[in-house]
């Protein structure tokens, strides 16, 4: 019960500081113009590769790497998210350590954070693909099968508890780091970014590259999800070289399950082993500018 | 205002930044590898674009690398121009700066001063990974050229900062916000990873005009005319003209800015308010 009162509690408090900064109309005008921008580059990139030559770049290229871009969005707002938490609760607000000695649960309190972070990467993602339908080379990707709803939940439900394993273990390893330590959710970002075929399929990227590639559950957790909005990608199309084409949809999902079971097992020892010596160390209540 | 007391003011705001870079090594890892990762993985994205025209891809990827390099200095301006004095203000410091003789504006530039060794160092990391790894063709037709532009738009784009420092000292926690939401959407009208020319085509010229009006996109347009030979949205001595009026533009109302905006935050009481 306890557990549940911090997690809506820390859930409700997210959300405060995320959006009680402006009224609602800028703060929704926030959330719609960075990620819209952020995917609008996209397809002016995608532009700009096909100018004066209709057809040089697949059509399915766009759809592929604008769905892709708008799931990263949740990607980056959880982990990186959840990592901010312990900085800003740290050296701004300076109440972590109040947190800690409360009686509230302290790793539902960066759960409940990251659920308010999760909210507002679901609702950007949202508002990026209602705009993409406005764009037809982006709506044509929806035109060859409706979302699948039921892979789409099943990757969003497993992808959750994925993002939650990741950004615990990167809150985590910045709970023992001074404020520089942010580079490190920033890094990681830039890896997955990098090496999960967001905006290029893996098959792109050398072989040694591939193999990481393939190693993170991101990876599976973008292809499904990109399945289940838009489909695979055509037969003869670059992007069904990837080596994600020849699986189903049962064998990404069971192997998104399996590495996020690993890093939930990863997650909660790196938690408490974090933890124990953050809190044996001082580094709870420690400030260290900049 | 005396200029030794200026110079002083400039050296001591700057000597932070300078000492951090020695003590906290980690800074080497952020301002290198990560950054050439995201310019990698766009690099990728055009080039699995274009697998069968590859002068056009390294062409566009000349235009990434060029872009990311160009938008570390705007990243300075916003993090660690603007934002910073929000983070002093936290910090406590922000009240002994208006209170010490030196002016708001010396400490700015020291600022930007300090902040420019790491930001230099990022830029050239990522030029180094787009002749190296991605064999883009650096190849200007004047260097002087080349310098003149790239001058002018540190002036305009540090007069910019300077300005938008001002406003930090009326901001509470929405400075945060502010500065993650002028991140993408100039990287969007700058035509950061791509010309710009490409947004007047897709939605007319009226926003890529009113996007030269910043300094970043007149700049790395005028930079990529001169480097890669590419067509710009203006020719390049016409967007050299708009830098340096910019320029001269954003220093005066930088002065004009700090001045108003100081005596606006004393009035108000915003000087010492913390974590609001």
């Amino acid at each position: 019960m306890q557990t549940l009162n911090t997690l809506r509690w820390s859930t409700w408090l997210g959300w405060q500081v995320e959006s009680n900064w402006a009224d609602a109309r800028l703060f929704i005008l926030y959330l719609v113009v960075k990620p819209v921008c952020g995917s609008l580059m996209l397809v002016c990139m995608v532009y700009a590769a096909s100018a004066g030559f209709p057809g040089r770049v697949p059509v399915e290229f766009l759809p592929y790497i604008y769905i892709s871009n708008a799931c990263y969005g949740l990607v980056g707002a959880v982990m990186f998210g959840m990592s901010n938490v312990v900085i800003t609760d740290r050296e701004n607000y300076r109440m972590l350590k109040y947190i800690f000695i409360s009686p509230g649960h302290f790793q539902a309190y960066f759960v409940g954070r990251g659920l308010a972070k999760a909210m507002e990467g679901v609702v950007g993602a949202a508002i990026t693909i209602s705009v993409g339908l406005m764009i037809p080379a982006v709506r044509s990707g929806f035109q060859n099968q409706g979302i699948d709803v039921f892979w789409l939940l099943t990757f969003l439900l497993i992808g959750s508890v994925m993002l939650w394993a990741a950004g615990m273990i990167l809150a985590s390893a910045v709970l023992n780091m001074s404020r520089s330590g942010m580079f490190l959710s920033e890094g990681i970002a830039g890896v997955v970014y990098f090496l999960s075929g967001v905006v290029f399929p893996v098959s792109v990227l050398p072989g040694w590259m591939q193999a990481v590639g393939m190693s993170l559950p991101t990876t599976y957790w973008l292809e499904g999800m990109r399945r289940a909005i838009i489909g695979p990608p055509p037969a003869g199309s670059p992007l069904a070289e990837s080596p994600l084409t020849a699986w189903s949809n049962g064998e990404l999902a069971a192997m998104l399950l399996a590495t996020t079971a690993g890093l939930v097992v990863v997650s909660q020892w790196f938690y408490r082993y974090s933890v124990k010596r953050a809190w044996k160390r001082g580094k709870i209540e420690e400030t260290t500018g900049l | 205002m005396s200029l030794s007391l200026f110079a002083r003011a400039v050296q001591a705001r700057t000597y932070p930044r300078l000492v951090w870079m020695f003590r906290n090594r980690t800074w080497l890892l952020q301002e290198t590898v990560l950054p050439v990762l995201g310019v990698a993985a766009l690099a990728f994205m055009y080039s699995a674009m274009l697998p069968n025209d590859t002068e056009r891809a390294k062409q566009l990827i000349g235009v990434v690398i060029l872009g990311a390099a160009m938008t570390t200095f705007w990243m300075n301006i916003l993090w660690s121009m603007g934002a910073h004095l929000y983070w002093e203000r936290d910090g406590g410091n922000l009240e002994l700066y208006i209170m010490s003789p030196a002016p708001m504006m010396s400490i700015l530039m020291g600022m930007a001063i300090g902040g420019l060794a790491t930001t230099v160092v990022r830029a050239v990391a990522i030029l180094t990974a787009g002749v190296l790894l991605f064999d883009v063709p650096f190849a200007p037709t004047s260097w002087w050229l080349l310098a003149l532009v790239f001058g002018l738009t540190m002036v305009a784009l540090y007069g910019l900062g300077m300005m938008f420092a001002s406003l930090f000292l009326m901001w509470g926690r929405e400075a945060w916000h502010t500065v993650n939401l002028l991140q993408e959407p100039v990287y969007l009208i700058s035509g950061m990873n791509f010309p710009l020319k490409v947004l007047g085509d897709l939605i007319g010229n009226a926003l890529p005009a009113i996007a030269l009006l910043l300094p970043l996109a007149a700049g790395i347009d005028a930079m990529r005319q001169v480097l890669f030979g590419t067509p710009g949205f203006l020719g390049v001595w016409s967007e050299i003209g708009i830098l340096a009026v910019l320029g001269a533009v954003f220093v005066l109302l930088a002065v004009r800015c700090l001045n108003v905006l100081e005596r606006k935050a004393k009035a108000d009481g915003k000087l010492t308010v913390k974590w609001q």
